[in-house]
């Protein structure tokens, strides 16, 4: 696991610093940047999908999909034929499963962390300026040990509304905050003299929302990749800050990934001709 | 590789089924590889419980609704395999020497029987009167070629295909409104029509005279006079470097092109601009790298082709592109001939692609792609098999047979598919390249034929006894896939075959006899160009007919209809049947026929006024044929089309076999419609002229016939 972690943060460095170039999408509505971003995904993917797959066996599939499918139209009378038409129907398309094994991996790993970083800008708002949220620290060792001290350091973009709050049973500490400056900040805790930083996001529009600094597991990892995972051997495992979900017509909660996946697939089928792919 | 790939594979696996919150970020990359074969899953699971559910509602209203035959079908399947221009005399001769061991099989199991053609024993006249049970007098087809009434140009027979009737002018583009209009001219109605109207499917592969494809009740597929996409029956191309290629040439076109270090470009010339008469035709380019003096590669329409001198490639997919999204979709096949010193590429005929056709070439319109999906492309032309590059001298005659038997593979595989779909019902299929190869090679089979050359090619020496096994062969195929299957099955050929070492000008006869005046200077022009027509009682256009100028019928004619040209008519059969070829004193015709005394029904008056039964070894010439009038009215044969069918019928009886006894010792195409019907329990309609023949033994052999 500590190998496959390793891999998922080296992944993720490359892949923030190509999510470097997401950067327009602050500037974009949401609706034309995930469209324009869906295209080219579209695009990406049927290249790979044509350079990756068998494209003749694949085409030969087809066809023999076509013909079954025209098989049971035009002998639609003979029984046994159209009965042995759909049973090869359902071989072919097992067929073009194994086909699509090979591309469907290829496509899977660079598709995660493409989504990964999408999840940054489209998954969550940032705080609204005065709008109240929960920041939550998340401390390593067993939960009959006592709670260090952790304090929350002051910072001019943020207010303390209340806390800390110490969950002994969850080992976690809690702050109410209320947000007082748009922009990208960094917050510090202070625990046992060590310094401990997370990142928040206060405004309005489009912003890239990280809402925690994961442990070092890779599955934590892969789905906040933004920022550095504290080390497995650290005294703070995670902190964690509540954004509210995005909500929009294309980009809200949940439905920006359909709106990618769909315009994406849009994308793919409509080039597929041009590109001679087949899929 | 293997180990990247499989690294990628496992990593992408693990994470797919590990995580937990990251399911959801597979979507795309899955989704988008697999959703593709869910789809046809579910649609296949779908469709197959639909008909399961649907099929007794379906069973009971068929039993309900259908109008059933007034007597039991005698067999379930009646399967009929046409093999055109296969000749009685050659079929009794190797059946005697027992090379035909399945052809032999049937007879032993059923007859044999020579099958009476028709008034003229030529592919369009035979088969149309095969499918609709009438003499031409009833069904219109009388020759491949009729003159237009209004301009005396030859015109196809069988169908007229129209540019759409209404179109829009836009500037310099006339947008046409709709599709061209293709009318078949075959009038009467196919026997499998009738077999449609009581419920029964038909399977009716390339039976000659199909085009446009007629509603029925099963499936079928055009051939004979489907045109390819230039409109023609047929226009070869041969790209060449060598300057003196630049001749005309018959059925085909030059195009010469300029070698650039080792690459050659030309263009593929497709139709006519839809939109635009002042552009000529649409063409799509091509380019070929030569790598050595045997291999080659061609880049076309953005795919690549292996070349390889004196190998076709496949069939390739050309797009003939106007603006976007008008398109005319065509295939061909190339055939690099020679890369030193010149360079010489042919093309095939662009035929319509089965896939996207841009005529009716099948009904359903679907059953064409079907093909096309189950076994790839395949020749879609009327007459696919190229006898003009043969005959011109472009094709030697082991690129012709190749063409031969690629198109006979195409046919079988569709053939047998339809076997195996079709296990009630009727089952047609014609093979016509037998026809094409007796008209190429019969040069080799006769020993005194003009074309022969000195030293015959051993491997063409046997090329007709080759196709006569290769027949029979299919023929043993075809009985197996019938076995056990309460099946009829009829081998048939619509006509034989016999050599052609003389043409005769009858234009140039005409002259000479004072029928026909033409201006000297044009007497080679194509198409009865020079024929002084105020002048000219009677000409002859087409394989084997005469026709008289008649007033009433032609737009310059000047023969009064009644007495005048019943005495012209006379003369002339009179005269012609005494004709005799001064080489050898031989007579010409067998016999004269009169269209009004030969034929009965509707369109009797659309007949050449005389068709003439030619003897054994002659045939309209060459130049007659597309309407030249020469200085001579005998020549010799020397082109590679060497036999021929265009004589009288009595010369050249076709063969009927049977699984099952037929009674009759004589039985014509003519019966054959209305026996199937009759096999079938439906009554034969009575317009039909054919007569019912006794099929099965005596005691299965219906009251009715």
């Amino acid at each position: 696991m500590n190998t496959l972690t390793t891999v998922v943060v080296a992944f993720n460095t490359l892949a923030n610093a190509l999510g470097q170039l997401l950067t327009p999408i602050a500037w974009l509505p949401d609706w034309l940047s995930l469209t324009l971003i869906a295209g080219l995904t579209g695009l990406g993917m049927l290249l790979a999908f044509k350079y990756t797959s068998n494209q003749r066996a694949i085409a030969q599939i087809r066809r023999d999909i076509r013909a079954n499918l025209l098989t049971i139209r035009l002998f639609r009378e003979n029984l046994r034929v159209a009965l042995t038409a759909q049973a090869r129907l359902i071989v072919a398309a097992l067929r073009l499963l194994g086909h699509a094994l090979i591309p469907m991996a290829v496509l899977t790993v660079p598709m995660i962390f493409l989504l990964a970083q999408l999840a940054l800008w489209y998954q969550l708002a940032p705080l609204p300026v005065g709008a109240e949220t929960v920041i939550t620290i998340t401390l390593a060792g067993p939960t009959e040990t006592p709670l260090p001290v952790v304090i929350l350091l002051d910072n001019d973009a943020i207010e303390d509304v209340s806390g800390p709050v110490r969950i002994t049973s969850q080992r976690q500490v809690c702050w109410c905050i209320r947000a007082k400056q748009p922009g990208y900040h960094t917050l510090q805790f202070d625990l046992e003299g060590q310094r401990y930083e997370k990142q928040i996001a206060i405004g309005e529009g489009v912003m890239r929302v990280s809402p925690q600094r994961p442990s070092r597991h890779w599955s934590e990892v892969l789905l906040y990749p933004w920022e550095t995972p504290f080390p497995r051997e650290s005294l703070v495992q995670a902190i964690t800050i509540e954004h509210p979900q995005r909500s929009s017509w294309i980009a809200g909660t949940d439905s920006w990934i359909v709106y990618w996946f769909l315009i994406s697939l849009v994308a793919a089928f409509c080039l597929r001709g041009f590109l001679r792919v087949h899929i | 590789m293997n180990s990247l790939v499989r690294w990628w594979l496992l990593t992408g696996l693990g994470l797919v089924l590990t995580a937990e919150s990251a399911w959801a970020y597979i979507g795309p990359g899955a989704g988008f590889a697999v959703g593709g074969s869910f789809l046809v899953m579910f649609a296949a699971v779908f469709s197959a419980v639909a008909m399961a559910l649907s099929w007794p509602i379906r069973w009971l209203w068929r039993l309900a609704f259908r109008k059933r035959p007034p007597q039991r079908p005698r067999f379930q399947r009646v399967v009929i395999l046409g093999l055109d221009g296969l000749d009685y005399g050659l079929t009794v001769r190797w059946l005697q020497e027992g090379k035909l061991p399945h052809l032999a099989k049937l007879q032993q199991q059923g007859c044999f029987r020579p099958l009476g053609s028709t008034l003229p024993p030529i592919s369009p006249v035979a088969w149309s009167t095969f499918q609709t049970g009438t003499n031409p007098g009833k069904h219109n087809i009388f020759d491949f070629l009729v003159p237009d009434e209004r301009t005396y140009q030859p015109k196809l027979s069988s169908v007229e295909v129209r540019p759409p009737r209404r179109a829009i002018r836009l500037g310099p583009l006339r947008v046409p409104l709709g599709p061209p209009e293709v009318r078949l001219l075959r009038k009467s109605q196919p026997f499998w029509a009738v077999l449609s109207h009581y419920g029964i499917f038909n399977c009716v592969l390339r039976v000659p005279i199909s085009f446009p494809a007629e509603k029925l009740h099963g499936v079928q597929l055009s051939a004979m006079c489907v045109p390819d996409i230039r409109g023609s029956q047929g226009t070869f191309s041969l790209f060449t470097t060598r300057p003196h290629h630049g001749e005309t040439t018959t059925g085909g076109e030059v195009q010469i092109v300029k070698r650039h270090g080792n690459v050659v470009r030309g263009e593929l010339v497709g139709p006519d601009h839809p939109l635009r008469s002042d552009r000529g035709p649409l063409k799509v380019p091509f380019t070929v790298f030569l790598h050595d003096n045997n291999r080659a590669e061609l880049h076309i329409d953005g795919a690549t082709y292996e070349l390889r001198v004196g190998h076709y490639t496949s069939w390739v997919p050309v797009c003939f592109r106007t603006f976007p999204r008008v398109r005319v979709h065509g295939v061909c096949r190339f055939l690099l001939l020679a890369t030193q010193p010149d360079f010489e590429l042919y093309a095939t005929p662009v035929h319509i692609d089965p896939e996207k056709p841009a005529l009716p070439i099948g009904y359903p319109a679907v059953y064409p792609v079907y093909l096309a999906s189950k076994q790839g492309s395949y020749a879609t032309l009327g007459l696919a098999e190229d006898t003009w590059g043969l005959n011109e001298q472009v094709l030697t005659d082991d690129h012709f047979r190749q063409q031969c038997l690629d198109t006979d593979r195409e046919r079988e595989e569709m053939f047998f598919d339809a076997l195996e779909k079709v296990s009630h019902g009727l089952c047609v299929c014609v093979f016509d390249g037998s026809d094409r190869l007796q008209h190429m090679f019969w040069r080799y089979h006769d020993a005194q034929h003009p074309a022969r050359p000195a030293d015959v090619p051993p491997d063409h020496a046997a090329a007709i006894e080759d196709l006569y096994r290769r027949m029979d062969a299919l023929v043993g195929r075809t009985m197996a896939r019938c076995d056990g299957s309460d099946t009829l099955l009829m081998v048939l050929s619509d006509h034989g075959f016999t050599t052609f070492r003389r043409g005769v000008d009858l234009n140039r006869w005409l002259e000479e006899n004072g029928y026909l005046v033409v201006d000297d200077a044009r007497r080679n022009e194509d198409y009865l160009a020079g024929v002084d027509w105020s002048r000219t009682r009677a000409f002859a256009l087409g394989l084997t007919g005469i026709f008289i100028n008649l007033q009433n019928r032609f737009a310059q004619g000047i023969v009064a209809e009644g007495g005048e040209a019943d005495q012209l008519r006379a003369e002339l059969a009179e005269k012609l049947a005494t004709l005799t070829d001064p080489s050898n004193g031989q007579r010409v015709f067998r016999r004269i026929y009169q269209a009004q005394k030969a034929y009965r029904g509707g369109y009797v008056r659309q007949a050449p006024d005389l068709i003439l039964g030619y003897e054994s070894g002659y045939r309209v010439s060459w130049d007659a044929a597309v309407g030249r009038t020469t200085t001579a009215v005998f020549h010799n044969n020397t082109k590679a089309w060497s036999g021929d069918h265009c004589v009288d019928p009595s010369v050249v009886p076709g063969i009927l076999f049977c699984n099952q006894p037929i009674r009759e010792e004589n039985p014509r195409l003519l019966d054959i419609a209305p026996t199937i019907l009759n096999v079938f329990g439906v009554p034969a309609p009575d317009y039909m002229d054919g007569r019912v023949l006794e099929v099965g033994t005596p005691a299965v052999v219906s009251p009715t016939s």
